[in-house]
């Protein structure tokens, strides 16, 4: 079955939803209130964790969730951006070098 | 970016500020909201609707997701229930930028909340752990400026999408690469590394569990506990511990001495 534009529509905004309450509820509840130290200390690992767990589902976890290692090409692309990045510090550079290995190493692996 | 901008306060314009703190993520934008354009219109979003869903979601792995979801006819409620989880995560994100947001006024958190997502958070979080004088009000407009370069390449993907017939999942990867870049700038001590490798494993454990995003979120919240706990465990005991000492940043010193993962 097709989905109609009327339904899009509903869609979006049913995402936005979901995808504002998360973003704010945190932002309100600590707006005001006194953060704990033992609080600000914990999330200072989030990020690091968030976009490790990111990356893992993108290179090593299939579409039906299981572990794969079969993704060569992404596997070795990905290496390749780490040195990119690690050497460079430029986000650009590190994207647009990562997207051409991507796609040379699918071509020739 | 960071260096430049801050040295030069008084004789830059603002608009020029916010855009060379923010330019790293739009030039990476423009071929992410590219492939993302393509890939909604792939799954039947018109030119309004990818225009409201990059204004109002402004999210690349949410936006590919609605996009792989719709290509294989999922029921609404179950496209809406994994977008929670998945977006389940920003609540740690805002959590973590609170502390530099306090006092804000309501519609200030609100226009704040509504456009944060992992890139700009990225590039806020590192301003305001850098910058003093970084103000929230920078950081809203970092998130706009992030939001009009999303906003224009998803539209522009979206009506050369049926256009140009290009391999998708190879343009999934420019938002892989972009997250390694940011793992990158993050690994300064040897905990921060410990802890990566050990949220890569238990992400993988959790997804395969829960077999949804929803793994991302419990990996998330333990892997950065332990991060936590490990800290605080080692400067209670051991606080000249080598695991906490920050390692040189090569930034400018390309030399062959360290190496990455």
């Amino acid at each position: 079955m097709e989905w109609t534009t009327t339904q899009h529509v509903w869609l979006v905004l049913g995402c936005f939803c979901v995808a504002f309450a998360p973003r704010l509820i945190p932002l309100m509840f600590f707006r005001t209130r006194k953060i704990p130290d033992w609080f600000n200390e914990w999330m200072r690992y989030v990020p690091i964790s968030l976009f490790t767990a990111l990356v893992v589902k993108d290179i090593f976890i299939t579409p039906g969730y299981t572990v794969t290692l079969s993704q060569i090409p992404d596997m070795i692309a990905a290496i390749i951006v780490i040195g990119v990045a690690y050497w460079t510090r430029s986000m650009a550079i590190s994207v647009i070098l990562g997207l051409l290995a991507v796609f040379l190493l699918a071509m020739f692996l | 970016m960071g260096k430049y901008a801050a040295r030069s306060d008084e004789d830059v314009p603002y608009w020029k500020r916010i855009l060379d703190a923010s330019l790293p993520v739009d030039l990476s934008y423009i071929p992410i909201g590219l492939a993302c354009g393509i890939l909604l219109n792939a799954s039947g979003f018109n030119v309004w609707t990818t225009l409201m869903v990059s204004v109002m979601v402004f999210s690349g792995g949410a936006q590919f997701l609605i996009a792989s979801l719709l290509a294989t006819n999922a029921p609404m409620l179950s496209v809406l229930l994994m977008m929670f989880f998945l977006e389940l995560r920003y609540a740690l994100l805002g959590s973590s930028l609170s502390k530099y947001l306090h006092h804000q006024s309501l519609g200030f958190t609100m226009l704040f909340a509504a456009s944060m997502n992992d890139e700009n958070y990225a590039l806020n979080y590192l301003k305001f752990s850098t910058d003093k004088k970084f103000t929230p009000k920078e950081a809203l407009h970092v998130e706009h400026t992030t939001l009009i370069f999303w906003t224009i390449s998803n539209l522009i993907g979206s009506l050369i999408g049926s256009a140009i017939n290009i391999d998708l999942t190879i343009v999934h990867f420019a938002l892989t690469a972009l997250f390694l870049y940011m793992i990158v700038m993050q690994l300064k001590n040897g905990l921060i590394i410990l802890i990566c490798i050990l949220s890569g494993f238990l992400a993988a454990f959790f997804m395969v569990l829960t077999k949804s995003t929803l793994g991302l979120v419990i990996s998330t919240l333990c892997a950065s506990f332990i991060g936590f706990a490990i800290e605080a465990a080692i400067r209670k005991h051991h606080p000249k511990s080598g695991w906490l000492r920050t390692m040189k940043n090569p930034a400018g010193t390309p030399e062959e001495d360290v190496d990455d993962e």
